[in-house]
């Protein structure tokens, strides 16, 4: 910086030009030419100087940075890349479909499932008469049943949606193994207009009337766990009933609650009757004007239901009250076990449960199924603490899993963690554990008492 | 008027003091600014974000040479700006904030095995095929074959309890495992999917070792095992396996003989996708194979041995295919007829040759022929869609497992008259008008009521 050593008063020239200026009128008014140009010089050295500091600390503020590899700025294009993927998995938009707005359904339009059909039990029975190689039971008398879940075909808003999601097939997966039950996972928007809860309604509707060997559908929500695997629905008890739906009389009868009765697990048979109903249930149903007409309906007539457009639940109870001579004969509402479970009151009490019970009961002694009505995991926001309903689908599942592992002489290390524990020595003589434990062996010899 | 007391001399020496300690000052201020810069910090925040912003950066310069990983970025990245968020919401209602490992406890002590033992499946069993078949004698409503020539058979296959390091690998996973539940209807096979580590020593890809063994002793009305890996999907639905070819063997993989006695090579068969029979062979072959599978020194060791031995071998830890095919190759008489290694079908194809030619095989081909044609089972070797890191491209590896889903599920909803708009759309459209004569509507390929789940017996 300037000319270093020289220290006398008269050559100060190397601190900033303002204070060199300041302090020189004292001395000579003529400066010398050359001391002015060597002036002149440093000035601008110092210009350049600080100049180029700037400039390297502007670059570095704004993120660019110079000495590090070019690593960095592979990453973050490859981060700034993959984001891009994500949200294009994630998003609803399809690169294929052409910005085409179909409209919904005015209020005046009626809707229909498809084309009527009258003679459905009829056919069908033509049908499995010359088909006996397709029966319309599985063994011993026990109907043939079809599980039907299903969940959407983009991923969930977060990951952990998608785990659970992972989880609960697993789990119905293996209480349909143990039990000799079909299931269909449905991933696919088979109908515009009935999209979300009412997407069900179509995919029943085709399941039956392409699958005549079916005797009852299942449908299942995809938050509904199974956590009775013994348990078996005592389908005799249905012989002269078309739908089995949980839910309490009183409140379906006298207070007309909308949560009288649960769609998230029921059962439907495969006749005409169904066929009727699923014709009367799914005109509320088509998004838009007339979903919304018919959530205020609904709203008007059931007991502390919020305001928001029709679901099927809210709607079908409203179409059994008010029809109830023409399809209640039919309907059993059933609360002897938990066809469907509400998980608040029961997550908590497995580890009595274990103590006390054991599997089989499917009621309030070991719960069929635990039912995670709120906890939406594929969404983003649950009507209840993340943590809690987390924690509780962990423990549901790990309670049901605990029955499947018990065959193979395993259970988890508790009702939260995912690591198993052996509960069983090997031994050289498995068939007698296989005797013992297989859940499936255990159920047919009931029967056959 | 501090003039009067010091002298002009001393006037000038502390103005000049005071210059220079100016200047010193603003370069000081000047460089730690530049410096911070660049090394890393430059982006003015709290001294905190400071520092992590700086061991970030460090931590990246010394991992740069790892391909992918950016998944892995992204949830770290995404991680650490909300685990701010996180500590302020213990009773959040929302998912995006929420850690799972926070819920997760283990209970009870983790088991040690006594590493002085050579390590075993389990105890030794030598009579097998007589106690089972005693059992199926006792056991006439659960027989191993539920058809004239067709086995009972168990489809095995399963990923991890935790969930995925990748934010859409369960999604790949759910949606992979709704593809072998369909193909699994549709052909009168059960499906297990394993979501426990039976046993922590063999973990990663010889997890699949104590299941399997588990499983046969658990199941013997099970007369085939088909394992199959988390990242294969079926692509061809109508395709029954040809069971009488395989009457007389126990173990049917895809791959090919000069390739794996002759040649030795490592990819000369594939355990990803492949057939065992319910047998006291099995129990010895998974005896054979499972010393190798110990994680830590014994892996190490004998995939050095692997890869001295077989051909075009990388160096890594021991995994069960380079194992097979090491053990086939030098005790094939001991082994070697009851072995089918499949090549007219693709009981396992390899991705890479296959996702690009769908279109082409929509246009000429049709469902059935199970092989290059059309074929049965695409595995996407490599993508590791639940890791942080695969082999491939990611966006490559997740846009054609969504083909690969779709051209499958094509199969399935043409039975219902739909179809995906696309191979690449989620989004379906109608191919077949609804009629009021639903029982006279036959489907193309006629999968609705195939021969091949005619009568089938109960599973129960």
């Amino acid at each position: 910086m300037g000319q270093d050593g020289n220290l006398t008063p008269q050559k100060r020239t190397s601190s900033l030009p303002t204070t060199v200026a300041n302090g020189r009128h004292s001395s000579g008014r003529n400066p010398p030419r050359g001391r002015q140009i060597q002036k002149t010089f440093n000035n601008i050295k110092i210009t350049l100087l600080c100049g180029f500091v700037t400039i390297l600390v502007l670059r570095g503020t704004i993120g660019v940075n110079l000495s590090s590899s070019g690593s960095d700025a592979v990453n973050q294009n490859l981060i700034e890349e993959t984001n891009r993927i994500l949200a294009e998995i994630r998003s609803d938009s399809d690169p294929t479909d052409p910005a085409n707005p179909e409209r919904d359904l005015f209020l005046n339009e009626t809707y229909a499932l498809g084309p009527r059909i009258s003679s459905w039990d009829t056919d069908r029975k033509a049908w499995l008469e010359n088909n006996p190689e397709f029966p319309n039971f599985v063994s011993r008398n026990k109907p043939r049943v079809l599980l039907l879940s299903g969940s959407p075909p983009n991923p969930c808003d977060n990951a952990i949606g998608d785990h659970y999601l992972l989880k609960a097939v697993k789990n119905k997966i293996d209480y349909c193994r143990l039990h000799g039950i079909e299931i269909v996972y449905n991933m696919a928007h088979l109908d515009r207009e009935l999209a979300g809860y009412w997407a069900k309604l179509p995919m029943i509707r085709r399941l039956m009337l392409s699958h005549p060997e079916v005797e009852w559908i299942w449908w299942m929500d995809s938050d509904a766990l199974f956590t009775d695997m013994v348990f078996e629905i005592p389908f005799d008890k249905y012989k002269d009933y078309n739908m089995v739906i949980h839910g309490y009389p009183d409140l379906f009868y006298d207070q007309k609650s909308w949560i009288a009765l649960n769609t998230g697990s029921f059962l439907l048979r495969n006749c005409q009757w169904t066929l009727d109903l699923l014709d009367t249930w799914a005109p509320m149903g088509p998004k838009g004007p007339i979903r919304e007409e018919a959530g205020k309906v609904v709203t008007k007539f059931l007991k502390g239901r919020p305001d928001f457009e029709a679901d099927d639940q809210s709607a079908l109870i409203y179409l059994l009250l008010t029809q109830k001579d023409k399809w209640m004969n039919k309907v059993q509402i059933e609360n002897s076990y938990y066809l469907h479970g509400f998980w608040t009151g029961l997550v908590d009490t497995y580890e009595d449960l274990m103590a006390k019970y054991h599997p089989g009961y499917g009621d309030q002694r070991w719960p069929f199924v635990t039912h995670f009505v709120g906890c939406k995991p594929c969404g983003s926001y649950a009507d209840y603490p993340v943590e809690r309903c987390l924690r509780s689908m962990e423990r549901a599942f790990n309670f049901a899993d605990n029955q499947v592992l018990n065959l193979y002489g395993f259970g988890h290390r508790g009702l939260l963690s995912p690591k198993i524990k052996r509960t069983r020595n090997e031994t050289v003589r498995p068939l007698e554990n296989v005797d013992k434990f297989d859940i499936r062996r255990s159920s047919l010899h009931e029967k056959s008492r | 008027m501090l003039e009067r007391f010091m002298g002009p001399r001393r006037m000038y020496q502390i103005r000049r003091l005071v210059r220079h300690g100016k200047l010193t000052a603003l370069c000081l201020v000047m460089t730690i600014v530049v410096l911070r810069g660049t090394i890393g910090a430059g982006k003015f925040g709290t001294p905190e974000q400071d520092f992590d912003n700086l061991r970030v950066h460090f931590y990246a310069s010394r991992n740069h040479h790892r391909p992918n990983r950016v998944l892995e970025e992204v949830r770290s990245e995404s991680s650490s700006e909300e685990s701010v968020a996180l500590t302020s919401e213990a009773g959040s209602n929302s998912y995006g904030t929420f850690d799972i490992s926070k819920i997760l406890v283990d209970e009870g002590e983790e088991e040690k095995r006594d590493p002085s033992k050579p390590y075993t499946l389990g105890p030794k069993i030598s009579e097998w095929d007589e106690q089972r078949a005693g059992w199926l004698r006792k056991n006439p409503d659960f027989p191993s074959f539920i058809g004239p020539n067709k086995p009972r058979v168990l489809l095995v296959t399963g990923s991890s309890p935790k969930p995925c390091e990748n934010p859409v690998g369960d999604h790949y996973l759910l949606k992979a495992i709704k593809n072998k539940i369909d193909y699994c209807r549709l052909h009168g096979i059960e499906v297990f999917y394993n979501m426990a580590l039976l046993d922590a020593e063999m973990a990663g890809f010889w997890a699949k070792l104590p299941l399997i063994r588990k499983l046969l002793l658990s199941h013997p009305e099970v007369e085939f095992l088909w394992w199959m890996d988390s990242d294969a999907m079926f692509t061809d639905m109508a395709f029954e396996l040809p069971w009488e070819r395989y009457k007389d063997v126990n173990l049917v993989m895809h791959g090919w003989n000069e390739m794996v006695y002759n040649q030795k090579n490592w990819i000369g068969l594939n355990t990803g996708s492949f057939l065992l029979r319910n047998t006291q062979w099995a129990l010895d072959l998974l005896d054979t194979l499972a010393p190798m599978g110990p994680k830590g020194k014994i892996r190490e060791e004998a995939g050095k041995l692997l890869t001295r031995e077989l051909k075009d071998r990388p160096v890594f830890e021991a995994d069960d295919q380079s194992a097979m095919v090491y053990i086939l190759a030098t005790q094939r008489d001991k082994w070697g007829d009851k072995v089918y290694l499949e090549s007219e079908y693709y009981l396992h194809g390899y991705w890479g040759i296959l996702v690009d030619r769908y279109e082409e095989m929509i246009e000429n081909y049709h469902p059935g022929l199970g092989d290059h044609r059309w074929p049965l089972v695409t595995h996407f070797v490599g993508c590791k869609p639940c890791g942080k890191f695969g082999d491939y491209p990611v966006e490559r590896c997740l846009k054609q497992m969504d083909r690969a889903f779709n051209f499958g599920d094509n199969q399935i909803l043409q039975m219902y008259g739909f179809s995906h708009k696309s191979l690449a759309s989620r989004k379906v459209k109608r191919v077949r008008n609804e009629t009021g004569n639903p029982l006279e509507v036959k489907d193309e390929l006629g999968l609705l009521h195939p021969a091949f789940k005619a009568a089938r017996a109960s599973s129960s």
